[in-house]
């Protein structure tokens, strides 16, 4: 397969000319999804250079299993969660060379979030779309790892609460009690950046 | 309403209760306004992140990208394809040239230990396999002697440690 035919194939026939060896196939995969691919690691890491490297290591182990893909999911959202593994085995390391995280903490005892006062005005009413993709990363980078990790992946991913938890590897009761406490997070957090921009 | 309910009432918001539940949870919200409240502030989130994910692009050209990918796949692929196209009888040599060296060395040290003890020099020891180089240093100083076997086809030092390219010291 040439250049051309590469930029004009679509996934399916850039998947399968990749699983027989085509490097030059699997450069043009690589190109159509490296944004969303290493998006997805900056939403979990938000650190550039690790998710820049932890992008191209998931594009290694998808070449390596490529065998494995046969085409239940999009070519992208199988990589999707390729990316999403690596993150997560990184953020597990780094839980492990901290010492225990006030949100852990917080998690453990119940947190403040219950105690909470409801939000009743929406924060985000009236903003524009690239104002309230602004906002809401401004929202998310305040978050813990746990919290972040597990609105990312319910939200953006639009996994469910069962996929999540296996994932995450932990209890779908985690991962539903992590993700009430980082929406109530958010809303605090995204009321307190609309207070703000008033002053 | 105590945080099983609440949690309840977030499942409801996003789909995953079954049915008996999901009726429960909605008579809970046609009495309770706390309940209420909780479910519109809820939403309120879901309803923000929902396809609000920031826009982002890669920092790196697509060339310079590409090319650590392409260097690592080759670097983890290489390995295994040079052991696969090689013959059996080529991986065999691995085995084999040590094995070969080791006899050597013992040819070796036995003609030293016999010509030692009826006093006459050693002349000229015959390697035992082409493939296989030698490198002898002898310390007359500390009276040692150290004879060094490489595979000539495998070892990366092969080059360097030929006797030509060796400096005299």
């Amino acid at each position: 397969m040439s250049d051309k035919d590469h930029s004009s194939a679509d996934d399916r026939e850039l998947v399968r000319g990749a699983q027989k060896g085509d490097m030059g196939a699997f450069e043009e995969l690589v190109a159509r999804h490296r944004d969303k691919i290493y998006a997805r690691a900056l939403s979990m890491i938000r650190n550039e250079e690790e998710a820049v490297d932890l992008s191209q290591e998931a594009w290694v182990k998808g070449w390596q299993r490529l065998a494995q893909f046969q085409g239940e999911a999009s070519f992208g959202t199988w990589m999707t969660r390729i990316v999403i593994n690596l993150c997560l085995d990184q953020l597990r390391k780094h839980k492990r060379q901290r010492t225990e995280s006030i949100e852990a903490m917080d998690e453990d005892s119940g947190g403040v979030e219950r105690q909470m006062p409801v939000v009743t005005v929406n924060p985000t009413a009236g903003l524009e779309r690239t104002e309230l993709r602004q906002r809401i990363d401004a929202a998310l980078a305040k978050l813990s790892h746990e919290h972040r990790t597990v609105l990312v992946l319910h939200e953006f991913e639009e996994m469910e609460y069962k996929e999540i938890a296996k994932a995450m590897d932990c209890s779908i009761g985690t991962v539903m009690s992590r993700l009430f406490y980082a929406r109530r997070k958010m809303a605090t957090i995204l009321t307190d950046l609309r207070k703000g921009e008033g002053q | 309403m105590d945080f099983d309910a609440q949690l309840k009432l977030q499942a409801y918001l996003d789909g995953e209760l079954p049915e008996a539940e999901a009726r429960e949870v909605a008579k809970l919200l046609a009495q309770d306004q706390e309940a209420v409240l909780l479910q519109g502030e809820l939403r309120n989130t879901r309803q923000a992140l929902k396809g609000s994910e920031a826009i982002v692009q890669l920092p790196e050209s697509r060339e310079f990208y590409w090319s650590k990918i392409a260097r690592e796949i080759e670097r983890l692929d290489r390995p295994e394809r040079v052991e696969q196209k090689r013959p059996f009888i080529f991986r065999l040599q691995r085995f084999l040239v040590p094995v070969t060296g080791a006899l050597a060395v013992a040819i070796f040290l036995g003609i030293t230990l016999i010509n030692s003890s009826t006093g006459t020099t050693l002349g000229e020891t015959e390697l035992a396999s082409e493939d296989m180089g030698a490198i002898t240093f002898r310390s007359e100083s500390e009276g040692m002697t150290t004879v060094w076997l490489y595979n000539r086809g495998d070892s990366e030092l092969s080059d360097e440690l030929a006797p030509d390219n060796v400096e005299p010291q």
